[in-house]
């Protein structure tokens, strides 16, 4: 579900490609036909954003046909007669007026996730780029617990994550909410923990994530910003509000490889040392622990980045050592011992890859989560609640002014705000070079345009020339957009409405209007 | 003709995390394999993972601390650039309080690295303002 895998993982599009020709079933969600959709026995081209009236149909669908596991709601979940209740309304019929499906496909669609003897979901950002993103993945979660399909070799909810270590990043405790080994930092049993091996009393108090921090640099809270290897300034939506928000500040440091467009505003750059000249430890998108070796040494004026924030911890008064990342990882694996306390170095160059949990160095690591889930005898009765959720349209729908959607994305060739993938080896035919605006072909006769012509795109935040590329991989009436190149600023297109609970803006869908730009001149 | 052992490590790109074989001559990357011994990708590579790799060898790499001084970023020492930030920080922190400052963490670097961002942040800034591209 709104995960165009070919592209964003390639690899991971193998495996699933190649599970197909073992037997398995791909059914793909996704409001555009994305190349997964060839290796599908479905394609739900859905409407951007109906997610929930797909989903909440599947489990009218599943209770009222009786496909749903009842031993193991009875044993692990509460609040299932919410659940009955909330998806009631969304018939089939209903969903399919929402999600411009036919009733049959969520029909069928249904029987076959919930009979199937394993059935997995996988998804991206199509599912959580969406003010209504954390209630995607709650309906994702009532499905996966409606027929018992996690906690087992071959099930569960996989969400695919888009940087090598956008998960150990995580873990690490880089979150306003978690301390390292993902535990809440209001626990204070574990803040303790902490508080004893660092030598300071630790603020109990959760801080703001990105989203609210751009709301406080508006309102003049926030003075100071510290950016490590991003380039928001690109990658985030709203972005001449964004670049405003960053010149207030006092202070702007900026620690990359490149002088992005965002350490371009900075007051101080530091220049740091890039994959291949670092070393350590990734966590991939299946908690898969591995090792980061040097390749080459770097220029003798670039460090790490712990290297950097040691040096100026101790002019702050709070001196921290390190000989290597080695002592790091161990003073993580007595910490955070639940998670990684068996992790050592030595072990993941003998063994490869280690999936945390893993507490000593006798157990092998955790390949699937939640299997106490199907244990009749364990010992913890906590019970997971449905949490039933209401569809709610994008938030800026067409309208005569701007009578496109336009949703975002990622393309094969190119990684995020493309700073490190300008740089192909020698001879790399790539097929893509530059930001198109993928439009349908009968939107694009309508307008009189053809492949390769110029258009300009507005919203109702800011507006961009852009050479059309004609494809049926987007519907009439929806265009697409990457962000990957600072010569077309695709984000000053998209709309800051955010999440509440994640934060996450609503990039997959706002409205457009576009017109060539030859007839724009001539105006 | 003298071939170095390959490097072993994973990919810097998306979340997959794909073992790779790196092969340096006179410290350039010269070419990059998928590492038949690694559980996620058995061998295979995509086409960022093996040929988008010419970024760490740019002259556009930052090679030293750059400082604003009227108005434009000059190169600066990492004495100079460091007691600027402490200096700034230390300020702010006095005058508003830790929660003035924030901090962006990077998804792309070590878990190593940025155990020590949030450590940084917690023991030494005295704020949890502490996230990274989680949301984008």
């Amino acid at each position: 579900m709104g995960s165009n895998t070919t592209e964003a993982h390639p690899i991971i599009a193998n495996r699933m490609k190649k599970a197909v020709k073992n037997g398995l079933k791909i059914i793909v969600a996704d409001p555009r036909k994305i190349d997964m959709v060839k290796f599908a026995h479905r394609h739900l081209q859905i409407n951007i954003g109906s997610d929930i009236a797909l989903i909440n149909s599947l489990i009218n669908t599943i209770i009222k046909e009786g496909l749903y596991d009842d031993e193991f709601i009875k044993a692990n979940t509460i609040d299932f007669d919410l659940l009955k209740q909330q998806v009631s309304q969304y018939t089939p019929e209903k969903a399919a007026e929402i999600t411009g499906l036919k009733p049959e496909e969520i029909i069928e669609t249904a029987r076959e996730y919930a009979s199937a003897s394993n059935s997995m979901i996988a998804y991206t950002l199509g599912i959580t780029e969406h003010h209504c993103g954390v209630n995607n993945v709650f309906d994702i979660a009532n499905l996966a617990l409606l027929t018992g399909h996690i906690g087992k070799r071959g099930n569960g909810i996989m969400p695919l994550r888009g940087q090598n270590n956008v998960q150990g990043a995580g873990d690490m405790g880089c979150l306003p909410n978690l301390l390292p080994g993902s535990r809440s930092l209001t626990d204070e049993t574990y803040r303790r923990r902490f508080e004893k091996e660092w030598g300071v009393s630790l603020n109990p108090h959760v801080g703001s994530t990105q989203t609210r921090t751009f709301e406080k640099m508006e309102n003049g809270e926030i003075k100071g910003l510290y950016i490590i290897g991003e380039n928001p300034l690109l990658a985030d939506v709203n972005l001449n509000h964004t670049r405003t928000l960053f010149n207030q500040l006092d202070l702007l440091v900026v620690q990359d490889i490149f002088l992005t467009e965002t350490a371009k505003l900075a007051d101080v750059v530091l220049p740091a040392r890039s994959w291949g000249e670092s070393d350590g430890t990734y966590t991939n998108t299946d908690r898969r622990i591995q090792r980061a070796r040097i390749a080459v040494e770097s220029h003798p004026q670039v460090k790490e980045d712990w290297e950097i924030l040691c040096e100026l911890s101790a002019k702050m008064d709070y001196p921290m050592f390190y000989q290597n990342s080695e002592e790091i990882w161990d003073e993580v694996r007595r910490l955070a011992k639940e998670m990684y306390g068996g992790i050592s170095y030595s072990r993941l160059d003998n063994e490869y890859a280690i999936h945390y949990p893993c507490p000593d160095e006798n157990h092998p690591g955790t390949l699937v989560l939640h299997q106490h889930l199907h244990d009749q005898n364990r010992a913890d009765s906590r019970k997971s609640p449905f949490v039933p959720v209401s569809y709610t349209p994008p938030i800026e729908l067409p309208d005569n002014d701007y009578p496109f959607t336009l949703t975002t994305g990622r393309r094969y060739e190119t990684y995020n705000t493309h700073t490190q993938t300008r740089f192909y080896a020698e001879g790399v035919k790539i097929k893509q070079p530059e930001e198109t605006l993928d439009m349908h072909p009968e939107d694009a006769s309508a307008l009189g345009i053809v492949n390769g012509d110029t258009v300009k795109v507005s919203s109702r935040r800011g507006s961009l020339e852009v050479k059309v590329k004609v494809t049926e991989q987007v519907v009439p009436g929806l265009v697409f957009m990457s962000f990957h190149w600072h010569e077309v600023l695709t984000n000053v297109l998209t709309i800051n409405e955010y999440d509440p609970i994640s934060g996450t803006a609503e990039f997959k869908a706002c409205a457009v209007n576009i017109v060539p730009a030859d007839k724009q001149k001539t105006n | 003709m003298e071939t170095a052992k390959p490097v072993k490590t994973v990919c810097g790109y998306c979340g997959t995390g794909c073992g790779l074989l790196v092969e340096v001559k006179d410290n350039q990357i010269t070419k990059i394999r998928g590492d038949k011994d690694a559980p996620v990708n058995k061998g295979q590579t995509c086409v960022k993972g093996a040929f988008a790799y010419k970024y760490v060898h740019s002259k556009d790499r930052l090679t030293s601390p750059l400082i604003r001084r009227a108005g434009q970023l000059v190169e600066s020492t990492w004495e100079e650039a460091l007691t600027v930030i402490a200096k700034k920080l230390t300020k702010i922190k006095f005058d508003w309080g830790p929660d003035a400052i924030s901090m962006f963490a990077c998804a792309r670097s070590t878990n190593e690295s940025n155990y020590i961002t949030q450590k940084f942040m917690r023991a030494v800034i005295g704020s949890n303002n502490i996230d990274g591209c989680n949301r984008t």
